[in-house]
């Protein structure tokens, strides 16, 4: 459904955020995953119409979503990172006007949509509210409520759970799966692998500018099949550790610690045992060493 | 011993200090004290009167004035929003988490700022000092002054700035809110000059040296501007006990100032929002739905591990075990996360046809007049612009040449134009950069809305607001015109001078703050660019320079006698500078920043965002 070609974009400062990024997305959810800084955000911006790039393009259902930015925009539904709403306005005023501005303007039909937006988001209670007394996840899930508003085909949303109690979090997640059906595009990009791991069909890993990798969860998981091992001990012997394998993460506690590393061929030494592989563990190889057991497997 | 540079407070003071000289507000205030001094240097009083430029009475002479004009403005920039930035980059949690008392926290930010401020007006004196030595045509120099240049100045600028000072911060720390400082620092201007017209000229000359702030009175006692060249270059200025209890007095005010800020200054957050914060409870069991207990000798790495990949089907499916959607894991039995959301609604969209787009622009209007209104200095700017303009024609004789009507219209509308020039810069840029700064943008921007509704819509509910105040100083004035008894009431004439002067004027003042607002993309650069363009027109118009080619809001160039004999002239004017606001709306659409196509719109390399 989505196609993105060669997408290049370097800022004035100098600093090359898009390199050549290529991506062919189908309908469902969508997982952008990659640390901070790595352009996840910049190419989110290019296809909400915000950005321009230097070079490359983007295409879904034949929209060319870089020059014809009137026609993207029809069917976008956008939440950036960071955003606000007008506080002197209640929820429910906010999203009249924003159905209007998408171009809902039959007002019984429009009146529906935003009680059904509002129940959707839970916020049917708090209709009447001035959007400035809202807490951070009422925000969001009125972010979210606006985005959703005219059957957008391209939904974007952009590091959507930082910020967000664990409740508020799993019913975000629950609207955004709803939300993705057979006609739409749910791109959502974070750094929390778990949102990805727990909603997304497809998934890439984005870094410094560049696509390291783009597939299924389950296929990233099945890659690692019978490579990683896990280990509790002393904190005093991971730097040692560490020096001798490919430790991919490591988590203190008391005063031990728990160390994953990958191996692909014997087990590393005695202290570690096999353990479950899990989507953090492909995300870390990958970012931290470029590529992963998969690639380097004979 | 403590070392004073080593302290809390020395540490805010600084941090001030260093804030400060990476704005740019400093540098322009620095600027326009030079630019002031170079003028009453090369072009002031002392020019063609063989007064020294240098002599004690001249150093000291122009201070007052210096303070009056300009002054209180650029105070206001600096003063104003030194704590406000902080709870609006939301550091103040980082600050106020540390042992800083409030004292330490108000007294350092307030020195630092005020510091700032008196080392950029510095620079008036410190550019007459360099002066001293720029050789001018027929210009009498004494020899080298050092000392009066500084002295003057602390004792003349810096301790009349502390009270003004002290009252800008204390408004602005205590509202969080600058542009209410805006709207008391424009009021400034016809307050002070009430006050010394209506109060300070009726006291003897003592009790009025001891209540004026600028001193202005004190200098009129030596009448300088009386006293012949050869003596007015002799003159001594020395402090008598008037002006030191004046300077007491006013170091005092200050403190009272400063006293009540930190009486009444609170560290946290505003009752309101805790308020409604506390109204909403959002999570009652929230700990509980994610991770299980994990305390260090319980710790289960499969718990932080992510969940199973999900199919495309959703999430439910992928949640178990780690988790829980069992709604016996809420308090109040409500199972929020997993129940049935409802569908939303099949809805008929239109994006393509002009209705459309009239439909989306009237809603914009809509909300944007709303938002304008909702301004907070709107409560202070429209009453005091409305009592102002309608000052003359309720408490004086009105001089009435073709009728009582013509004179009450001709005389609002000449005051209220100069609140029409402000407003409309003011308003247009509060319109233009809202968005951005509560960082709404991307959700219009990404909308199906043409560029046109978007600047239109901010165009038009700032002129509905501007022709709204105009309205209603017209219904004032007729109003009192009916309980003066200057009666009859001719309407004819209040529509031709409002109809002509007033309504096409706010379209032309906003048409050229929307395009100003758009090419520089940066409100306080537009409020500078403004207010320079307007002194410097005005000072035209002043001097005798005026002419409608360069005088949009057509200030003294009519009279309703004119427009009584015919308005064929004045309509062509107005045609003229309406075509000229449309010319500006179409360059405002052609600039902005908002992109319709690829490359579509140009380029601005001297826009300052």
């Amino acid at each position: 459904m989505l196609n993105i070609k060669d997408l290049t974009k370097t800022y004035p400062s100098g600093v090359q955020a898009l390199k050549g990024i290529s991506l062919d997305v189908s309908a469902g959810m969508f997982g952008l995953l990659g640390p901070n800084g790595a352009g996840k955000t910049t190419l989110m911006k290019i296809l909400a119409t915000l950005l321009e790039p230097d070079r490359g393009g983007a295409e879904m259902n034949g929209i060319d979503l870089i020059k014809d930015k009137h026609g993207t925009r029809r069917m976008l539904g956008y939440l950036p990172q960071e955003f606000g709403l007008y506080p002197t306005l209640t929820a429910e005023q906010t999203l009249h006007y924003f159905a209007k501005l998408k171009g809902v303007f039959d007002k019984k039909e429009r009146g529906m949509l935003v009680d059904a937006l509002l129940d959707r988001v839970n916020l049917a209670g708090e209709r009447g509210q001035r959007v400035g007394g809202f807490s951070g996840g009422m925000r969001q899930r009125l972010g979210i409520a606006q985005a959703l508003i005219g059957q957008p085909q391209l939904i974007i949303v952009d590091e959507p759970t930082a910020g967000l109690d664990p409740e508020e979090r799993i019913r975000f997640h629950n609207l955004l799966a709803e939300t993705a059906g057979e006609d739409a595009v749910v791109i959502l990009s974070t750094h929390i692998v778990a949102d990805v791991s727990s909603l997304c069909s497809q998934m890439a890993v984005i870094r410094q500018g560049a696509i390291l990798g783009s597939i299924t969860p389950q296929q990233a998981i099945d890659r690692l099949k019978d490579s990683v091992w896990e280990a509790t001990v002393p904190r005093e012997q991971v730097g040692t550790l560490k020096s001798r394998y490919p430790v991919i993460s490591s988590q203190m506690f008391g005063g031990l610690a728990r160390l994953r590393v990958i191996s692909r061929t014997e087990r590393p030494s005695e202290e570690f045992v096999p353990a479950a592989p899990a989507l953090e563990d492909y995300y870390f190889d990958l970012v931290n060493h470029g590529t992963t057991v998969a690639e380097t497997r004979p | 011993m403590i070392n004073p540079f080593q302290t809390r407070f020395a540490a805010i003071f600084w941090n001030e200090v260093l804030l400060n000289s990476k704005r740019v507000a400093p540098y322009i205030v620095a600027a326009l004290s030079a630019g002031n001094a170079l003028l009453w240097w090369g072009w002031g009083p002392a020019t063609g009167r063989n007064m020294a430029t240098n002599s004690d009475a001249f150093i000291a002479g122009v201070l007052p004035f210096f303070c009056f004009l300009f002054q209180p403005l650029l105070a206001m920039i600096i003063m104003a929003d030194p704590t406000v930035r902080d709870f609006r980059a939301e550091i103040n949690p980082l600050i106020f988490s540390k042992p800083v008392s409030r004292a330490e926290y108000l007294l350092g930010k307030f020195f630092g700022n005020f510091f700032t401020l008196s080392c950029c007006q510095f620079m008036f004196s410190a550019t007459l000092f360099v002066l001293q030595w720029v050789p001018k045509h027929g210009m009498v120099v004494q020899e080298a002054k050092f000392l009066a240049y500084p002295k003057h100045f602390v004792a003349y600028v810096v301790i009349s700035y502390l009270p003004l000072a002290a009252f800008y911060f204390t408004v602005g720390t205590l509202t969080r809110n600058v542009k209410i400082v805006y709207g008391l620092g424009l009021a400034i201007y016809p307050l002070f000059i009430s006050y010394a017209l209506v109060f300070l000229k009726r006291l003897p000359w003592r009790w009025g040296a001891l209540l004026d702030p600028l001193l202005i009175n004190w200098g009129n006692r030596n009448e300088i501007h009386a006293t012949s060249a050869e003596v007015f270059n002799q003159l001594v200025i020395v402090y008598d006990s008037i002006f030191i209890a004046n300077r007491i007095g006013m170091i005092l005010l200050t403190a009272i100032c400063l006293t009540i800020l930190y009486l009444l200054f609170t560290t946290a957050e505003r009752s309101e929002k805790a308020a409604k914060f506390t109204f909403i409870s959002l999570s009652s069991a929230a700990e509980g739905v994610y991770y299980q207990d994990s305390s260090p000798d319980q710790f289960d790495p499969a718990v932080m591990r992510s969940v199973p990949p999900a199919s495309a089907g959703g999430l439910k499916r992928a949640l178990s075990p780690e988790l829980s959607l069992d709604p016996s894991a809420y308090a109040d039995g409500t199972d929020l996360i997993s129940r049935e959301v409802p569908a939303l609604p099949e809805v008929a969209r239109l994006n393509e046809v002009i209705r459309a787009n009239v439909n989306k622009l009237v809603a914009a209007i809509a909300i944007e007049f709303r938002l304008l209104r909702a301004e907070r200095s709107l409560v202070v700017v429209a009453p005091l612009a409305i009592f102002l303009c309608l000052l003359e024609v309720a408490f004086y004789n009105i001089h009435a040449d073709v009728s009582l009507s013509a004179a009450y219209a001709s005389n609002t509308a000449t005051s209220l134009l100069i609140f029409l020039i402000g407003m409309a810069v003011f308003y247009t840029g509060e319109a233009m950069h809202r968005d951005r700064e509560i960082r709404i943008e991307p959700f219009l921007w990404t909308t199906p809305v043409s560029n046109s509704v978007l600047i239109l819509s901010k165009f038009l509910s700032t002129l509905l607001l501007l022709w709204a105040l105009i309205v209603s100083v017209g219904v004032a004035a007729v109003a009192i015109q009916i309980i003066r008894h200057h009666t009859p009431i001719d309407l004819v004439a209040y529509g031709k001078i409002y109809g002509l002067i007033l309504l096409p004027s706010a379209f032309i003042l906003t048409a050229i703050s929307v395009l100003g607002n758009v090419v520089l993309r940066n409100k306080y650069a537009f409020y500078v660019v403004s207010i320079g363009t307007a002194a410097a027109l005005f000072y035209l118009y002043s001097s005798g320079h005026n002419h409608w080619l360069y005088n949009p809001v057509l200030y003294r160039l009519w009279t309703y006698a004119d427009l009584a004999a015919g308005t064929r002239m004045i309509l062509l004017y107005r045609l003229c500078w309406l075509a000229f606001a449309v010319t500006c709306l179409a360059l405002a659409h052609l600039f902005f920043e908002r992109r319709s196509r690829r490359k579509a719109n140009l380029p601005l390399p001297f826009a300052l965002r």
